[in-house]
């Protein structure tokens, strides 16, 4: 027989009160189990929403402005030293190291010029990547596929005349209307889309890009690290990320984790008092047991790693049912209370925390009902009849 | 040659009002393969001075050795080492732990020595065996008579062969004739060659001890042997 044994013998024979304990402690760590799922998987969401939003990275050509002045007085800018974007650059942009990271990238061209007499702000675009950047477009008609096709926004569309189905004339080219896109309050309801070549051919760019717009998945890697990336690949390019989008997940995510960790923390230490207060009892229900132990030649030691050993075999059984139920709980109630798109999957990761959190809590509580039965006075334990 | 020396021992207790004075300078020399019955009125001081030999209480003055070992210069640990090699105890009250067989609970010096499991398990058989309990090993405390649960309790004291055994009032709890039977049990080991330190109020019971210590208000009354010859149990057998 060792210590393990009496410490194993003497759980069987408290069933019912080490029961009580690892029940209380399954819905201590479960509560922090499924408040930490919840609390990734509205992170993943918020992630996945914003990052269907779209670009969240604009380059654009690198210039030094120079405002004028005189007397206080402005005088009008002068822009120097611009150095334009090309169509090869868009190229350059897939061979950052986070490249896998990168779902879109989306090159423009911009200008204006004639279309059925009238004036019109025309756009290039790649109408292969533009769904990607541009998510959440609304268009009567589908998107434009191919070189002889446009797409108008809500004003252009009314502007020309133009509907879904029509055609319209630019650089000598009949362009079908592929759809008109319902108005966003942006500039693009004024645009008319058509193919990069084609516009860079008909707005006298061959070659050129404007901007480049990119929409990195950056789910997990900080998106300043792919921005620093594409500014080396293209230290030509002005590369900035939409502080808005990043500022938004950051925040979302830094409430929710805050949160989580407030109710954890009140849980957690609400388990602890329930394991002390549990085990503190069972000691001074054990002052005879305790008092024979040191009789027979226990040392303080000993007697403090039975009661150690008993809450910690209790502690793991609670961490272990506790991630059950908190990842069991956070997938059927997942969906509802948070209203995610998504279940919310099976961590395993969580176990080893559960676990975790489940013995520091244990050790915690237990260890002063420990040390108090090592220190307990074997005579005076025995009188304790 | 003596095993316990006890040397002006005092031992005071704080009380509610007024210190009380359990032990007012004790000396006694108990010698190996003795049988000692120390006998006195309750609160006279008798379960104070076993609990003090059984280095379970720090006396207030005075010196306990046994087998030449100053028992209360030894630390907390070391007198917890102390009493698992050199002490066996047998109480009144059957302290067996509820949860465990008896022969679990007569391992359990030899568990708190690290003994390996195979090991203990054979000398908490001899033990048993030797106690008259063969059988029984494997029964908890509840399935076994108050007679045979104080067997076990002094197969648990002899197990790891300590060469001192303390009993106090072993057999308060037990009929006539089981207590008897347990005090035969104590003549054999002291034959075996274990010295033995029992405290009792049981004039009968202390007939068995070569040595009556009489005991009265934390003093040393009287002493005296019990009967003319040592040395044969059945000569020290009362009527």
């Amino acid at each position: 027989m060792q210590l393990r044994d009496i410490a194993w013998e003497s759980l069987k024979r408290r069933r019912g009160r080490f029961a009580f304990i690892v029940t209380a402690l399954m819905l201590g760590v479960g509560t922090v189990v499924a408040l930490v799922s919840l609390s990734r998987a509205m992170q993943a969401d918020v992630s996945d929403e914003l990052d269907r939003f779209g670009a969240n990275i604009i380059i654009t050509p690198k210039s030094r402005a120079l405002d004028l002045a005189y007397g206080g007085v402005a005088v009008g800018g002068l822009t120097v030293d611009v150095q334009d974007l090309n169509t090869e650059d868009a190229t350059l942009i897939r061979t950052i190291p986070n490249k896998r990271n990168i779902s879109a990238v989306a090159p423009k061209v911009v200008g204006t010029t004639e279309i059925d007499g009238k004036r019109a702000l025309v756009i290039g675009a790649r109408f292969d990547q533009e769904p990607g950047i541009k998510s959440w477009w609304q268009i009567d008609g589908r998107f434009a596929r191919g070189g002889d096709e446009a797409l108008l926004g809500t004003e252009a569309a009314q502007n020309l005349g133009k509907h879904s189905g029509e055609t319209l004339a630019l650089g000598g080219r009949q362009l079908r209307v592929a759809g008109v896109i319902a108005p966003t309050g942006s500039i693009d309801d004024q645009a008319v889309f058509v193919d990069l070549g084609l516009a860079q051919r008909v707005l006298g760019k061959p070659g050129k890009v404007s901007l480049i717009e990119v929409s990195a998945l950056c789910r997990g890697c900080p998106i300043e690290d792919i921005v620093s990336q594409i500014s080396a690949a293209l230290p030509h390019a002005r590369v900035a990320p939409i502080r808005q989008a990043v500022a938004a997940r950051e925040q979302a995510v830094r409430q929710l984790t805050r949160f989580t960790y407030a109710v954890s923390f009140v849980v957690l230490l609400v388990g602890t008092l329930v394991v002390m207060t549990t085990m503190m009892s069972s000691v001074t229900e054990r002052t005879q047991e305790i008092g024979i132990l040191r009789a027979v030649g226990f040392r303080q030691a000993h007697v403090a790693r039975v009661i150690l050993l008993e809450t910690v075999v209790i502690n793991v059984a609670g961490g272990l049912l506790g991630w059950v139920a908190g990842s069991i709980g956070a997938r059927l109630l997942g969906p509802a209370l948070a209203q995610l798109s998504s279940p919310i999957p099976l961590d395993p990761g969580l176990l080893v925390l559960a676990v975790v959190i489940a013995t520091l809590v244990g050790v915690t509580g237990g260890a002063y009902a420990a040390a108090r039965a090592a220190r307990m006075d074997p005579a005076e334990a025995l009188r304790h009849m | 040659m003596a095993l316990v020396e006890i040397i002006e021992l005092r031992k005071t207790y704080n009380g509610a009002s007024t210190p009380v004075e359990a032990l007012r300078g004790i000396d006694l020399s108990i010698e190996e393969r003795e049988f000692v019955a120390l006998m006195g009125a309750s609160g006279c001081g008798k379960s104070t001075l076993l609990s003090i030999l059984g280095a379970l209480n720090v006396p207030s003055f005075g010196r306990v050795l046994v087998d030449t070992i100053d028992v209360y210069t030894l630390d907390v640990e070391r007198r917890a080492d102390f009493r698992r090699e050199y002490l066996g105890f047998v109480f009144q009250q059957l302290y067996l732990v509820p949860f465990l067989t008896a022969a679990e609970n007569v391992m359990l010096p030899l568990a708190a020595a690290g003994v390996p499991n195979t090991r203990q398990r054979d000398m908490a058989m001899t033990a048993l065996e030797r106690m008259g309990l063969g059988g029984k090993g494997a029964r908890l405390p509840r399935d076994l008579s108050g007679g045979e649960q104080q067997r076990v309790a002094i197969a648990r004291a002899v197990v790891n062969e300590p060469p001192l055994i303390l009993a106090d009032e072993p057999t308060g709890c037990l009929d006539s004739q089981t207590g008897r039977g347990i005090m035969d049990l104590f003549l054999r080991l002291r034959d075996d060659g274990l010295t033995i330190f029992m405290v009792t109020h049981d004039r009968g019971i202390a007939g068995y001890a070569d040595r009556l210590v009489a005991m009265r208000d934390g003093t040393l009354a009287a002493a005296g042997s019990t009967c003319a010859n040592v040395g044969s149990s059945t000569r020290h057998r009362p009527p």
